[in-house]
């Protein structure tokens, strides 16, 4: 009896610690994006109070409003949407065939082909500019989405092939083998067999690639030249101008351009632990 | 399922490997429209960017067989990207230069020099001034299109109000910041300051530390023979960052922040009433009384302060257009840039930006003329040459930090000048 | 593959059979791999290679080549401001990763259990992640204004002052603050992940073992953590050695360089001074440093199991 007394009083102890430490963590993460959000509710006077105020004089939607009238926000939304869904795509459709075939068969070079991976996390990305550059307008790529797509995947296939790897080492081969016995061809296994209990490995990495896409600047800065191709990375960029920086337009295009990806992680953040679990353990 | 990954595969490295013809700007349709791309740092700013459109609006109008299409880059990135497209040989077919950079796009082959493209009789109708800055080896680099003469940009209102005039000395400077210097509420905390100053370790600090340092009587950088040599260990030097230290430390009268302080904060600054001062051009009227309209004809200019006995200096400032010399429509561009620079455009320029014209015939309008803009009309006289040496870029970051280091105290002014010396010296030294 | 137990000589079918399915084995794993390595080499060699290939040049890209050997790297090492940027960068990348780390790490732990709220406190705390990383550097350094920021305004009442960014020391640590806020919820994840895959029987025979929390963290969690710790940090490390948008745009370097991480001195180099191959050396630097640390990681950890 005083034993589980006992357990359930440090089980309270403990749910009251947790809950304390989470919650302090949580407001530390709130904090600066309510601040956003005040700012981006500011006139363009209310933003400079000294002190600073959470609101200052009215709440106003003129920020709010003309990030979509003043600059060609939908255009920059529409860019990054189509150059990051893509690459996510191809991303992990490329790292899944890369790590189911690293995961199941021996060949030359495998092991080589994962070192390899690593180390081209390791180059300082801002040298790479310049080559990538030349790529692009060789094959006269420069300022379309599909140089953006191809550099996208270049930059998430690593670590995504990684985390397949990883993750479809977890997967038990005696599937496979049931689907081989049943007269399946090796593709169709991996297809129709393997994948679908590899669902969360994808979501995770998915989201990954997604994020980091949508979060690129530098090589969207310098492979889109006109308006009309930038992304939204690219058009936040743009908004601390040589001359002037409209704070509350900027942090009112920042909430914006956030939401799709909050509202994709929400979708799939139970599919996110999951999946990256057994890919990490096994790697 | 395959198959077709199979075949996506397949026409993905065909695209990354197919070897199509870069190269040149812009392309002749076949119904013989002429597309310019026109590569501004310019048309990405407010309210520059509606009035540079307009420019080819109207111009397209006239011309319907040409096509003006921007690629607009903000000024901290153009001449990166420049670079960029130079390497791959994909270049616009006018772009913006200046002094600064001059130097190094000659060196990079992309310029076609202009005396014959414009014309002798055209070229002479440039102001003596930004016409000398924009040739390099007698040749014209580029077409000047504006200049924005660094000098003092005060309040008037509160000049008046105070009494004071202008000042002409350092020292009368800090006795009038120390005077604009106010707290209002009486909690001990100023809540204007007198000076917005500019103190980012970047370009736009050491490109305002610069002509400071000049009004001392010395120069950062000094052609010698077939070389260069620096004055930032002289004296003078000394004393300019002296002057940023204790305008910071002593006097008190900058905004806290200044490392942080770069030239859209400062406007920020002068805008939301905290400071009576700030070094920077005629164009930044305009932004201010764009962020607030009460301060309206209160903002005035004037030739910056120098040290006694020494005369006062500007930095010109001057953006101008470029035609590559590997563009197909050189004519075309020629005729965009005569049309851009029309005596109506300069005025319409600088009637909504501020910006001084660089053409004679709007220059002797009376509308430069006006009371806000004559100061900086003075102080372009003064607008020195900027050394024509490739790392000059190099030298304003120097001079950032120099003051940075003293302003953070952790050098003396003399240190700091010597440092800034030996790192000029080791950049004369590596490009030779 | 199983392999058929009847073999007929050298050539019988049941080897032949085998090889075959070898064979097959062999190709179709290159099949599969194929797609990822054409794009991989296309866009990663030949980068690295340029790179590495202009090093040994002073050029501007376009129409000055001029071949000068190791110089370039000479100039570099010997430089006391490279040299310098990489010590700073080695104080800011250890101070972010252990500070994402810790805060991951006892993230993860708390979220490992089960109790009601798990799925709040898990979305809101990954918000750091999905913003972008120039949007995080700019809302800081808004908030660090002295005027106008709200971490100078409690700050000061905290007494900790309001120039947060103006003094050396005190920036360093202003950039370390952001870089850890942008960073934790990744590792928070990852280390999540992990702890999800190490069995409670684990954790049941250490308590019956009279194991408190600490020693079972020690004897359980840690080994168990070990693999996804060991790419994490390597990944991490990599990550935050190259790091360059938020340190750029928060400070510039600054004050002075006291936050000039070596990222900044490359693009200054290469975006600013035009000297295409002295950055290019210092990027390869850069890269034999990230490949040497995680040699040691991976050296260091596999001793500890």
């Amino acid at each position: 009896m005083s034993s589980s007394s006992s357990t359930r009083r440090t089980r309270t102890v403990r749910l009251t610690f947790t809950y304390a430490v989470l919650s302090i963590a949580a407001l530390a993460v709130l904090a600066p994006v309510l601040w956003m959000v005040s700012t981006a509710l500011k006139t363009d006077q209310g933003i400079f109070s000294s002190p600073p105020r959470w609101i200052s004089g009215e709440l106003s939607l003129e920020a709010a409003t003309r990030v979509w009238s003043v600059y060609p926000f939908l255009r920059y939304l529409t860019n990054s949407v189509i150059v990051v869904a893509s690459s996510t795509i191809v991303s992990v459709l490329f790292s899944c065939l890369a790590g189911y075939g690293l995961a199941r068969f021996r060949f030359p070079g495998r092991g080589s082909f994962l070192t390899f991976l690593l180390m081209s996390q390791m180059f300082p990305s801002i040298m790479l500019l310049v080559p990538y550059y030349k790529i692009f307008q060789t094959t006269g790529l420069v300022n379309t989405h599909a140089a953006l797509i191809v550099t996208y995947v270049s930059f998430t296939i690593p670590f995504c092939t990684w985390m397949m790897y990883g993750y479809f080492r977890g997967i038990p081969p005696e599937l496979d083998e049931a689907a081989g016995i049943d007269g399946a061809s090796r593709f169709q296994t991996f297809y129709r067999v393997v994948m679908p209990l590899a669902m969360p490995g994808v979501a995770a990495v998915a989201i990954y690639s997604f994020i980091t896409a949508w979060n690129e600047y530098m090589f969207a800065l310098v492979l889109t030249q006109s308006e009309d191709m930038k992304t939204l990375a690219v058009g936040i960029g743009q908004m601390v101008g040589q001359y002037r920086t409209s704070w509350n337009d900027l942090m009112a295009s920042s909430l914006y351009a956030s939401i799709p990806l909050v509202l994709i992680f929400v979708l799939l953040q139970r599919h996110l632990i999951s999946g990256l679990t057994a890919g990490a353990v096994k790697a | 399922m395959f198959r077709k990954t199979l075949a996506a595969v397949l026409a993905l490295a065909t695209t990354t490997t197919l070897t199509a013809c870069g190269g040149g700007g812009s392309g002749a349709a076949d119904d013989g429209t002429i597309t310019l791309k026109v590569m501004s740092a310019t048309v990405v700013e407010k309210p520059e960017g509606d009035v540079e459109r307009g420019f080819a609006d109207a111009f397209m109008k006239e011309n319907p067989n040409i096509k003006v299409e921007f690629i607009g880059t903000p000024m901290n990135d153009i001449y990166a990207r420049l670079t960029t497209m130079a390497t791959g040989g994909d270049l616009p077919d006018v772009f913006t230069n200046s002094p600064e950079f001059s130097t190094q796009a000659s060196s990079l082959g992309i310029v076609e020099p202009l005396d014959d493209l414009l014309g002798a009789d055209y070229v002479n109708g440039f102001e003596k001034v930004p016409l000398d800055q924009a040739r390099l080896d007698g040749k014209l680099q580029f077409a000047p299109f504006f200049t924005i003469p660094t000098g003092l940009l005060y309040r008037k209102d509160l000049f008046d109000k105070a009494g004071l005039q202008p000042p002409k000395t350092w020292d009368e400077f800090r006795t009038d910041a120390k005077k604009l210097t106010v707290d209002t509420n009486d909690d001990d905390v100023p809540d204007r300051y007198g000076f917005a100053m500019v103190g980012s370790n970047n370009g736009s600090g050491g490109s305002r530390f610069i002509p400071i340092m000049r009004t001392f009587g010395t120069q950062e950088l000094r052609k010698e023979g077939d070389s260069w040599a620096t004055g930032f260990d002289t004296p003078e030097a000394v004393s300019a960052f002296q002057l940023y230290g204790d305008l910071v430390n002593v006097d008190k009268v900058v905004p806290p922040g200044p490392f942080q302080t770069s030239y859209a904060e400062a406007v920020a600054l002068m805008a939301s009433d905290k400071a009576a001062m700030m070094v920077t051009g005629p164009h930044s009227i305009g932004a201010i009384t764009a962020q607030s309209p009460q301060l309206e004809g209160k903002l005035a200019g004037a030739p910056l302060p120098s040290a006694p006995g020494h005369e006062t200096a500007s930095v010109l400032g001057m953006l101008g257009f470029s035609i590559s010399n590997q563009s197909k429509h050189k004519d075309a561009a020629a005729k965009y840039l005569q049309f851009v620079l029309s005596k109506q455009n300069q005025l319409a320029w600088n009637a909504k930006t501020g910006r001084l014209p660089v053409r004679s015939d709007a220059a002797a309008d009376p509308q430069v003329q006006r009371p806000e803009l004559k100061g900086f009309v003075e102080a372009q006289k003064y607008a020195f040459q900027l050394p024509q040496a490739p790392f000059y870029p190099r030298l304003q970051v120097i001079a950032a930090e120099g003051y940075q280091s003293v302003i953070s105290q952790k050098a003396s002014a003399q240190q700091a000048a010597a440092d800034a010396a030996k790192k000029t010296q080791t950049e004369i030294d590596q490009a030779g | 593959m199983a392999t058929t137990a009847t073999s007929v000589g050298r050539f019988g079918p049941a080897v032949r059979r085998q090889g075959a399915v070898v064979r097959r084995n062999r190709r179709t794993g290159l099949l599969f791999v194929l797609p990822g390595l054409l794009a991989m080499v296309a866009l990663v060699v030949y980068p690295l290679g340029y790179g590495v290939l202009i090093s040994f040049f002073k050029t501007n890209l376009v129409n000055q080549w001029t071949w000068i050997g190791l110089d370039n790297y000479a100039n570099a090492l010997q430089n006391p401001a490279f040299v310098k940027s990489l010590g700073t960068t080695v104080v800011f990348a250890v101070g972010t990763v252990a500070g994402t780390l810790l805060i991951g790490m006892a993230l993860a732990l708390l979220l490992n259990q089960e109790f009601r709220g798990r799925t709040f406190f898990r979305v809101v705390l990954i918000l750091p992640w999905v913003l972008p990383e120039v949007v995080v550097a700019l809302l800081w350094r808004w908030m660090y204004n002295p005027l106008y920021g709200i971490v100078s305004y409690y700050g000061s009442t905290l007494g900790l002052g309001t120039e947060w960014l103006e003094h050396a020391g005190s920036a360093k640590v202003a950039v370390i603050l952001t870089s850890v806020w942008k960073g934790f919820p990744l590792v928070m994840v990852l280390l999540l992940a992990g702890l999800q895959g190490i069995g409670k029987e684990l954790y049941e025979a250490a308590a019956m073992d009279g194991a408190g929390a600490i020693r079972s963290f020690r004897h359980v969690t840690l080994p168990g953590l070990a693999p996804v710790l060991l790419i994490t940090l390597i990944l991490e490390s990599v990550w935050w050695f190259k790091h360059f948008t938020i340190v750029w745009l928060l400070t510039g370097g600054g004050p002075v360089d006291s936050t000039k991480v070596v990222s900044i001195s490359i693009y200054q180099t290469a975006f600013e001074n035009f000297q295409w191959g002295r950055s290019a050396a210092m990027a390869v630097v850069v890269f034999v440093i990230c490949l040497v640390a995680s040699a040691v990681y991976r050296r260091l950890i596999r001793d500890e199991q």
